[in-house]
């Protein structure tokens, strides 16, 4: 079972690099915030993964709740930012 | 990054998220001993909360919560109860922050007095660290100019 979790995360990991390709290479600002939102997504469940190989999920739900929160404000504050520059 | 924003969906998912937020900080802070976390992660949750509120609800909203003046008292006050227990072991006779003497004044045994004292130190740290994450955005948002100065001088974080 520990394999299957294994393989699930690392297929996880190649689809943040193609979020990351759009994240640099992107046109514009708005797909570069989604793509670090689908990067925060991804990385919360690659957390959560990371706790059923080590079998201390009780430690890992914290972190990737504190993860989803912080990414969750970060994508606000950056649209409000935008919202006031005008930029899009 | 001050002004009132005029989404519905933005308010009210924040409204309804802030004391969520708020209680998995007290979480936080009061389990750093158990689990990852401590005062310092957890007052970055509970700082990350009144963001929250100033970015949805506006500045002159979120100086009634938590004005420039509250922040600095906040964070004195948390660096007050840090010290100040780290002081109290030190006049009890043992080093700086050996929460081991502090069993003569709570009447417990010394290793239940040592989880209590780091609680206690936590929940300083927690307040003064959510104090300054709020200052210092405060400070950023506002680029350092307040529109009026009817609270006195503004010196906090």
């Amino acid at each position: 079972m520990t394999n299957f979790f294994l393989y699930l995360g690392l297929g996880l990991f190649s689809l943040v690099l193609l979020c990351l390709y759009r994240g640099i290479f992107g046109p514009g600002v708005l797909n570069r915030i989604a793509a670090i939102s689908a990067i925060g997504t991804k990385t919360l469940v690659i957390l959560l993964l990371m706790g059923f190989i080590y079998r201390r999920v009780d430690m890992f739900v914290d972190i990737s709740m504190v993860y989803a929160l912080l990414n969750f404000i970060g994508t606000i504050t950056a649209a409000k930012y935008l919202e006031i520059k005008g930029e899009v | 990054m001050t002004r009132v924003t005029d989404d519905i969906i933005i308010r009210t998912v924040a409204r309804i998220f802030i004391p969520f937020i708020q209680l998995y900080a007290l979480y936080v802070i009061m389990h750093g001993h158990h689990s990852p976390g401590g005062g310092f992660q957890g007052g970055v949750i509970l700082g990350a909360s009144f963001i929250l509120y100033l970015i949805t609800h506006g500045l002159e909203e979120a100086k009634l919560r938590m004005s420039e003046v509250k922040a600095g008292i906040f964070s004195s006050f948390g660096v007050l109860i840090y010290s100040g227990i780290g002081l109290l072991c030190l006049i009890l006779g043992s080093n700086y922050l050996d929460y081991g003497e502090l069993s003569a004044i709570l009447r417990v045994v010394p290793a239940q007095a040592r989880s209590l004292g780091i609680l206690g130190v936590e929940i300083g740290v927690g307040i003064a660290v959510m104090a300054v994450m709020f200052s210092i955005f405060f400070d950023i948002s506002t680029g350092g100019v307040l529109a009026e100065d009817d609270e006195g001088e503004e010196e906090g974080g």
